[in-house]
Order: C-alpha cells, then sequence, then structure tokens
C-alpha cells in the first residue's frame, strides 16, 4: 500500500502521525505535571483533541478521500465537539463541589 | 371582598404545554376562592430587546400570552361568585434586558419580579420547563426552595389532546434530530446494505425520541440554519488556526522545566443567546488550550485561564465576535471587545478584582488564604511577599516563577 503513495504525500502522512504522537505526548506531560484538577482537565482535554486530530488526518491521508478517510474526517468533528464537553462537565463538577483552583503559592493536588 | 387585604399575588411563568389550559383555569379558581387578588403571568424572553431576528419570537410570546389573558376571562366569567374586576390578570415578559442561561437565571428574574409586585407565591405549571430545553440543568423547582417564595405545582392532569399538542410541538425538532442522527450513522456505514439502514433507522428514533426536546430549543428554521451552516464553514478554519496557535504555546508551557503557569478563575459577561450560541461559544473557548468554561451563570461565562496569554485572547473576545457572526451575520459581529465593554473580572491571583463566587469546599479549609497562613514557610505579611514564600514550598523546581504581567 505504501508503494502506490506519492512521495509527497507519504511525507506529510509522517509529519501528521509525528505531530500527532507530540501533542499526545505533551498532553500527558501536562496531566502528570500540572497541579489541580481545572489545569489537568485543560491539557486532558486540549492537547489530546490536537493529537487525534494530527492522527486521524494523517490516517485520512492514507487511506484516500472515499471510505475511510471520510470516516476520519467526521471523527475528527465528533471528537472536536465531545472532547471540550466532556472537558466541561469535569470542570463545573469541580466547581460545584466547591474545589477552588490553585493559584501560585497552593501545594499540588 | 372582606378579606381582600390578606390576599396577595401570585406568579405564574408560563410556555406553550398541554397543561397549561389546566394550570389557568386551576388559578381563576384559586382566585375566585379568594386566596389571590391578581395573578401574573409571565414568559421569560429567550432573546434580547436589541438582538436581530427576535421579531418573530416576540410575536409568539404575545400570541401567548393574549392566549393566557383570553382563558382567565373567560374562566373569571365561568366563575359565578366573583365579580371580573375582583381579580387582576396580569401578563408580562421577563428578562429580556439579558440572556438567561439557567435555573439560576430564571429564578433571580422570577424573584424580582415578584417582590416588584408584592406577589409571594409561585404557581408552577407540572409540564413547565423554561424554554423548554433545560432537562440538563438543575430543576427551577430546586433552585426556587432557595428563595422566600412560597412554591407549588397547579394540580392538573394532563389533557387527553396531550399526545396531539406534543406532536404538533416538536415534530419539526425530532424530525430534524432523526435526519441529522440518521445521516451521520449512515455515512459511517453503509447506506446501501440493509442491516446498517435498518440499525441506524432503530438508533437515529431512539436519539430523537430522547434528545429532540433537549438538542434543539427552537424549531430550526428553513431560512436561517443554511446560512448559519455557511458561516460556520468560515469560522472553522478560523477556529482551528487558533487551536493550533494556542496549542503551540500552551505547550510550550507545559514542556519548560519551570512551568511557568499562573492559573486563575475569570469571569467574562458575553454577548450570545442562550442554547445553541451560548454552547458553541463555550465549546470553542474550551477547545482553545489554555481557556476552560466551568460556568455559565447570569449571563457570565466563568473561565479558567492557564496562563495569563490565553486569559487576554479571552478578554479580547475574538471567539465572542465569531460566535455572534455565526448566529447572527457580520453586522452583529462588530462590537467592542469584552474588555473595553468592562465586561471582565479576574477572581483570582494578583490581578484579582472580584470576589471568588460559588463555595469553598470544607468551609473555606481548602481556599489559599487559609493555606498561607498555615503554611511555616510564609511569614505573617500580606500580598506578594507571602505568595512569594508559599510558592517556594510546593513548587520544588520553581524558584524562578514567572508572575503575570
Amino acid at each position: 500500500m505504501i508503494d502506490a503513495l506519492g512521495p509527497a504525500r507519504l511525507a506529510l502522512i509522517v509529519v501528521f502521525s509525528l505531530l500527532g504522537l507530540f501533542f499526545t505526548f505533551v498532553s500527558m506531560t501536562g496531566v502528570i505535571r500540572l497541579p489541580d484538577v481545572y489545569s489537568r482537565a485543560h491539557t486532558a482535554s486540549q492537547a489530546d483533541t490536537l493529537g487525534a486530530g494530527f492522527t486521524l488526518a494523517a490516517v485520512a491521508l492514507a487511506a484516500g478521500w472515499e471510505g475511510t478517510g471520510f470516516k476520519a474526517v467526521l471523527l475528527v468533528f465528533f471528537i472536536f465537539v465531545t472532547n471540550p464537553t466532556a472537558a466541561h462537565a469535569i470542570a463545573r463538577a469541580a466547581f460545584e463541589e466547591g474545589t477552588v483552583p490553585w493559584t501560585e503559592g497552593d501545594e499540588r493536588r | 371582598m372582606v378579606d381582600a387585604p390578606k390576599r396577595g399575588s401570585v406568579v405564574v411563568p408560563v410556555e406553550s404545554t398541554p397543561t397549561l389550559r389546566a394550570t389557568v383555569t386551576h388559578l381563576v379558581e384559586s382566585a375566585a376562592g379568594g386566596e389571590f387578588s391578581s395573578i401574573h403571568f409571565v414568559v421569560f424572553a429567550t432573546w434580547r430587546r436589541d438582538d436581530p431576528d427576535t421579531a418573530d419570537r416576540e410575536a409568539a410570546v404575545d400570541r401567548l400570552l393574549e392566549r393566557v389573558a383570553t382563558w382567565a376571562e373567560a374562566d373569571l366569567a365561568d366563575v359565578d361568585d366573583v365579580e371580573v374586576g375582583d381579580v387582576e390578570v396580569v401578563t408580562a415578559i421577563v428578562g429580556d434586558d439579558e440572556y438567561l442561561f439557567g435555573a439560576d437565571d430564571y429564578v433571580r428574574e422570577l424573584a424580582a419580579y415578584a417582590d416588584e409586585h408584592d406577589a409571594e407565591t409561585v404557581v408552577l405549571d407540572p409540564e413547565y420547563t423554561p424554554v423548554g430545553n433545560t432537562t440538563l440543568l438543575q430543576p427551577l423547582e430546586f433552585a426556587l426552595s432557595s428563595t422566600d417564595l412560597a412554591v407549588r405545582e397547579a394540580p392538573v392532569t394532563r389533557p387527553t389532546r396531550r399526545e396531539r399538542l406534543r406532536k404538533e410541538a416538536t415534530g419539526i425538532r425530532f424530525a430534524a434530530t432523526f435526519a441529522l442522527s440518521l445521516a451521520f450513522y449512515l455515512a459511517l456505514g453503509d447506506p446501501l446494505y440493509w442491516f446498517d439502514l435498518a440499525s441506524g433507522v432503530a438508533s437515529a428514533a431512539v436519539v430523537a425520541i430522547t434528545l429532540s426536546r433537549i438538542s434543539l430549543d427552537a424549531d430550526p428554521s428553513l431560512s436561517r440554519t443554511p446560512i448559519r451552516l455557511l458561516r460556520g464553514a468560515v469560522y472553522v478554519p478560523a477556529l482551528l488556526y487558533e487551536i493550533l496557535k494556542s496549542n503551540v504555546v500552551v505547550a510550550r508551557v507545559i514542556l519548560d522545566p519551570r512551568m511557568p503557569i499562573d492559573p486563575t478563575l475569570n469571569r467574562v459577561r458575553v454577548i450570545v443567546g442562550s442554547g445553541l450560541p451560548i454552547t458553541t461559544l463555550a465549546n470553542s473557548i474550551t477547545l482553545t488550550p489554555g481557556t476552560l468554561t466551568v460556568r455559565a451563570r447570569d449571563g457570565n461565562l466563568y473561565v479558567h485561564s492557564l496562563i495569563p496569554w490565553a486569559r487576554d485572547g479571552l478578554f479580547d473576545g475574538s471567539l465572542e465576535r465569531w460566535t455572534r457572526f455565526v448566529f447572527y451575520g457580520r453586522e452583529a459581529a462588530r462590537l467592542p471587545t469584552p474588555r473595553e465593554r468592562d465586561d471582565v473580572g479576574i477572581f483570582q491571583g494578583p490581578d484579582a478584582t472580584e470576589e471568588y463566587p460559588g463555595t469553598r469546599a470544607d468551609g473555606g479549609s481548602i481556599p489559599e488564604e487559609s493555606t498561607r497562613e498555615d503554611s511555616p514557610d510564609a511569614p505573617a505579611a500580606d500580598g506578594p511577599v507571602a505568595d512569594a514564600a508559599a510558592s517556594n514550598a510546593p513548587a520544588a523546581d520553581g524558584d524562578e516563577e514567572v508572575t503575570a504581567e
């Protein structure tokens, strides 16, 4: 299958995959390093949106516009709608519970 | 009447429900029985007075209130032991000076109205939900219990015409939700394979039955929806660019060994409608790295920002202008930034401009003040000195914490 792809397209697929990996790595790092539930919700949803976005873009490029590629694009849209919704649900639940966001000087939680 | 001084006013929020007719009758009978001297039927506006495209919604509400007034008059005429003039029937629209997002907002408007008109009682139509869309919000009854108002539900049952009325009220929304769900399902599946068709129809039916009243708070309009979709198609690339830009900035902050974050909770009063527009805006804000929508309340969005850069972007309001462009057109997108309108607030940190809203866990033992006082590293000093001292203890790798400008 790889032989059938042009070199430019192949390069783009590799670049997108690497970018996807990079942003997923950033997301993971953020979840570990950031100090509280609000800031973790930022990175868990956001860097991941781009991580999954680039990965699916690579999939779409590899699969071509018909069939699988089209579905990959739809999935990107799906993630872009559901991901912030989930992050908002987590943040809102924390707020309702009375969790005050971490500010400089607080202990990590 | 002899007991006239004792009788008060009652406020009844209404919308077009199958039980509205019976609720009106119940109220008129209660009033005739001496319980109330005046009945206020009120509708919550889902628009702001100066919005474009609201004439049809206003007209619909006017028709509803007119109908209610006519019913009340007819019922009063039917009651023998009361003169028509003894009971006052008032209709009103409340809350059209700002957007109402949730039960909190409705209750605030309702309480203000009741206060203004010396009403002590609220009677709810059992089928009433504010603006028909808000099963996701805490129920109105619950929010009302925090006020001084006496609340009760009208003891009426659904008329037998209910099924027909319900279908009339939600037919278009049902069809729209069904069609969209089915289209998405078949796009992922194979539209020519009988199994996918059958399971798609079944799934779309389940989605439409359960969610059509929630996901659409107004009938989709054939004239406005296509143009909104077109404008949305313009918005998506712009949003993608914003996401990409912010992602790079936030990624750099997260990977920086010193991790120079300065998170705060902020408030921004946004000028977009309730329902789909505010959802779009809140979701866009959350999608953009560095900002996270925590709550929508009192016409405000509470947004958590990770770094001052993201907060400044939020206060510049570009996403708000885009949302107004998508839903109301280019004219409506020209408005001053939230910062220029003075519609912003910061709840935390050295730049704080407002009190922290809402409750703090454990009656305030976790919040920053007490943490600072209890911390052995913090001397009995206030403000920035205590800040700096306390920040050294938890942040082992952060001797040079970068503070906000």
